[in-house]
């Protein structure tokens, strides 16, 4: 009894110490089983230190800064599109760290001015659509966003909504980009009506695509090729022909978060050539110039792309949603 | 707990009678004892409330009823899903108390063969999380489920099971057993003798069944098809994996918050969903009382039955055979679907789910065991308290409490969460991020259900022998803990098993206050499901099953030498 009593005392002390060696936490907009990837490679790098964290889609994220700003609970946000981290600029929710070697090198149109948040990727919005459903009705995947409208595709559509995901926002907006806002607006009501569902997160609409649940997705393409194409569903690749929207995906540190000092070691070590080539794993197009690239890789001088302006993405997100929201009824 | 205590009566909520107060200052324990309950109900209960009332109305910093204004001009994502909730939950109310009156008629009414295999899977579903019926809709139904695959290739036939028909069809299979229960109790009830008097007088089966069971049957009726509203309205799992194109209230009140942080969007939608609820269980209150919802231990008994003709038997038989065989079908799927590689595409068998399960999701399932262990008997024991004090003390305000103390049975669970998010979000009682707000939400959202059962098992035990105890000089301590809990431990060990395996497979509340830190495995099964990755949330599913079955089984043994010791004793 005493024994037994002794060694739960030792194994409570032990598991306390290996606690106080630094827990860092953080919420990431990337796929799970993506994040995995880096937070991994950064624990065996970094055995001292365990990342807690959680899988939110990018404007869940937002919303969660928002509701936690008097108490923020994590200290690092990994991923989605700059323009929510704009957002979140403005709202004062992030914390500038412009003594990061990372921030220094990247080119100023990949990187906050302030040094509120960093570029870590690029990824470009494309159509991931159903090979056997193509087949079976002697289809070829839409390469125009009116594609989406036509009758073999009607009914069968998924794409995430502008409020919760940091993909669906860069749809809309960049259809306002390529369009005009009402216009824009017009073919997302459109779109609406042929709407199978809505999905929360961005890159659900790939493995839906992939088990036929839907035939044709919106997603970020190294999402189609990382959740679909290499995972073995049977998913081809498209882009829209009049241009198509792109992101830069982003990190930064949470403004008062619990553990700022090793939210920086995973900061610059994200933005290193080491972590940056484990991209290649998720297709991803990295920005550090010496990281290794994918095979297959999709990159911008492939895709005809809009003006994306981030800044005024970011700048109308709440006007743009409410809009949306007025005219699909979602 | 005495009769009809519903809202309709007209007694005073206060009484300030002398006698009340004079006992509530002759016991200072007692005393103490109602006004922390009372704190704690405020605090936890109406407070959260009253923050989601408020917030509904702000709107940057301003009063405004924006979105109220909205919902009057009609606009499409408020109506939508008001009309869409009340359409399903409706629909479910009507067929689920169809079910449930078929198996329970089947189990008290009749002679079939096989009776405790029909019990068992009626009441299965109340024990598994119901958002599992909406994966094993997509696994089955699905744009490419088992069956619908099959039909189409043999049949060209296509349907689809998001929106409208799938919630119906996984609301039902969710809630139907709490019909079953109702009505088991109540066509139980039923002396048999009344229905063979009639057929006596010349009234043929049919005409007795019309005219004699079902108007007795009425009352239970009624309570199961409120029930079944109230359970439908505030469903969250289900409609979130397969609401499609059919948004409801539930799921749009989460996505303002979590996808926006709108706080008045989000506490509108959640106002426009409590009014319904809170109405029907008004409506519940007053038309049948708490009794006959408290039927979870109903025992029917099935002694005097005439032997059934078989011209009403086999038919039945067959209907409960193949509703039977639809649920063990459902909850088999996710099963199956737990060893498959990759769902959809490559259906060959693998542990690698489970692996995944017991290394990315081992915390998740150790946080969820964690805090459920810690709210389960914290929560058992005030509930006991607070049904102990509503039914055998005499206090002012005792019905006041009675009814705010159960008030959450009837709030859906995504407002309470929200209205945690918004009461514990700043200071003095910032809490949000924590441990202890999930253990909070456990304690107070599963409260009415210790209650009812603390209540249900107080009337089983004379009072007589707290008015003993009390004459022989001791004080509310003394006798609550040397003379009630003993008598009480059987049914409260029960009731812990219960609100145990509730908390462990609970979303709707907790799924507002999740965080970095504290993750469930619930939530985490959800994420999965949202990324389609089928699997490995079949796997999930398999576990939570598990666990729940495990404890309950445990439980279970432990009331049985309980019980025995007390048997010895005598």
């Amino acid at each position: 009894m005493r024994k037994s009593f002794l060694l739960l005392l030792v194994l409570g002390v032990g598991l306390a110490g290996w606690g106080a060696a630094g827990v860092l936490h953080m919420y990431t907009a990337l796929d799970v089983d993506e994040a995995k990837i880096y937070i991994e490679a950064f624990q065996a790098k970094y055995p001292d230190i365990k990342v807690e964290w959680v899988r939110l889609s990018a404007g869940e994220v937002l919303a969660r800064l928002r509701a936690e700003a008097a108490n923020p609970q994590a200290s690092l946000w990994l991923g989605g599109p700059s323009d929510t981290f704009i957002v979140a600029k403005m709202e004062g929710l992030l914390a500038p760290y412009k003594e990061s070697l990372g921030w220094q090198y990247l080119p100023g149109k990949f990187k906050d001015p302030d040094g509120y948040w960093v570029g870590i990727y690029t990824g470009f919005i494309a159509f991931a659509s159903n090979r056997d459903y193509l087949a079976a009705n002697g289809l070829e995947p839409p390469t125009s966003w009116s594609d989406l409208l036509r009758p073999e595709f009607c009914g069968k559509l998924s794409m995430a909504f502008p409020y919760t995901s940091g993909t669906g926002y860069t749809r809309l907006a960049t259809l306002v980009f390529l369009l005009g806002e009402e216009e824009a607006l017009a073919l997302e009501k459109k779109i609406a009506g042929c709407i199978h569902h809505y999905t929360k997160a961005g890159s659900a609409p790939v493995t839906e695509v992939g088990l036929g649940e839907v035939a044709v997705g919106i997603a970020f393409s190294h999402d189609v090729i990382a959740k679909g194409i290499s995972k073995g569903y049977p998913v081809v690749l498209s882009f829209p022909k009049e241009g198509t929207g792109y992101e830069v995906g982003a990190m930064a540190l949470i403004a008062g978060g619990p553990e700022p000092e090793l939210a920086k070691i995973f900061y610059d070590w994200m933005l290193s050539a080491e972590a940056q080539s484990l991209f290649k794993k998720w297709f991803r197009v990295p920005l550090n110039p010496e990281a290794e690239l994918a095979e297959g890789l999709i990159t911008a001088d492939m895709v005809n792309l809009v003006d994306y302006d981030a800044l005024w993405a970011a700048e109308n997100r709440d006007r743009l949603v409410e809009l949306w929201q007025v005219e699909t009824g979602y | 707990m005495a009769k009809g205590r519903g809202v309709g009566e007209t007694r005073p909520l206060f009484s300030f009678s002398r006698t009340g107060l004079g006992r509530l200052f002759q016991d200072p324990a007692l005393l103490l004892v109602v006004c922390v309950v009372f704190a704690l109900v405020g605090l936890f209960v109406i407070y959260p409330l009253a923050r989601v009332f408020l917030a509904s109305f702000v709107h940057r910093g301003t009063f405004s009823a924006r979105y109220f204004l909205y919902f009057l001009e009609g606009r499409p994502y408020l109506v939508r899903p008001f009309v869409n909730s009340l359409t399903v939950g409706a629909l479910v109310a009507l067929l689920g108390t169809g079910v449930g009156f078929v198996f329970a008629y089947a189990v008290t009414r009749t002679d079939i063969p096989g009776k405790g295999v029909f019990r068992w899977i009626a009441t299965f579903p109340i024990i598994s999380p119901p958002f599992l019926l909406a994966l094993s809709a997509v696994l089955l139904l699905g744009e490419n489920g088992l069956i619908t695959r099959w039909l189409f290739t043999r049949f060209g036939l296509r349907w689809s099971i998001y929106g409208l028909p799938g919630l119906v069809l996984t609301e039902t299979l969710a809630y139907f057993p709490l019909a079953f229960l109702t009505l088991e109790g109540v066509l139980g009830g039923i002396d048999p003798a009344l229905e063979e008097s009639a057929m006596d007088l010349g009234a043929s089966k049919l005409r007795t069944f019309f005219r004699v069971t079902l108007p007795l049957a009425t009352p239970g009726l009624a309570a199961s098809f409120l029930l079944l509203f109230i359970r439908s309205l505030e469903d969250f799992g289900n409609p979130v994996v397969l609401q499609g194109r059919f948004p409801v209230l539930t799921v749009q009140a989460y996505l303002a918050i979590t996808g926006m942080y709108n706080l008045p969007l989000g506490a509108t939608l959640a106002i426009l969903l409590l009014v319904p609820t809170v109405a029907a269980f008004a409506l519940l209150q007053f038309w049948v009382g708490r009794r006959s919802y408290v039927t979870v231990t109903g025992r029917p008994s099935s002694a005097g039955l005439r032997s059934t003709e078989p011209s009403v038997k086999w038919p039945l038989f067959g209907v409960v055979i193949l509703l039977s065989g639809i649920i063990l079908l459902f909850y088999g799927m996710v099963v199956y679907g737990a060893f498959t590689e990759l769902w959809g595409v490559n259906h060959a068998f693998t542990l690698e789910n489970f692996r995944y399960v017991f290394s990315t999701g081992a915390t998740y399932l150790v946080n969820t065991l964690k805090l459920a262990g810690i709210a389960t008997p914290v929560g058992g024991i005030l509930g006991i308290v607070i049904a102990y004090l509503v039914t055998r003390k005499k206090f002012p305000g005792r019905r006041l409490l009675d009814f705010l103390s159960m008030l959450n049975f009837a709030v859906p669970g995504i407002i309470v969460g929200m209205g945690y998010v918004f009461a514990f979000n700043t200071p003095p009682l910032q809490i949000t991020g924590t441990a202890l707000i999930i253990v909070l939400v456990f304690i107070f959202q599963r409260m009415p259900v210790a209650i009812r059962d603390g209540v249900a098992m107080l009337q089983q035990i004379d009072p007589v022998i707290d008015d003993a105890s009390a004459d022989l000089g001791a004080g509310f301590f003394r006798t609550f803990r040397r003379v009630t809990l003993p008598l009480a431990a059987p049914a409260l060990i029960a009731g812990m098993a219960y609100m145990f395996s509730a908390c462990v497979t609970s979303i709707s509340a907790v799924i507002m206050v999740v965080s970095a830190k504290w993750q469930l495995v619930t939530v985490a099964l959800l994420h999965e499901v949202d990324n389609a990755d089928l699997s490995q949330a079949a796997a999930y599913g398999v576990v939570i099953i598990l666990v729940v079955l495990g404890v309950i089984l445990l439980m279970d043994s432990l009331v049985r030498r309980v019980l025995g010791r007390g048997r010895h004793a005598r």
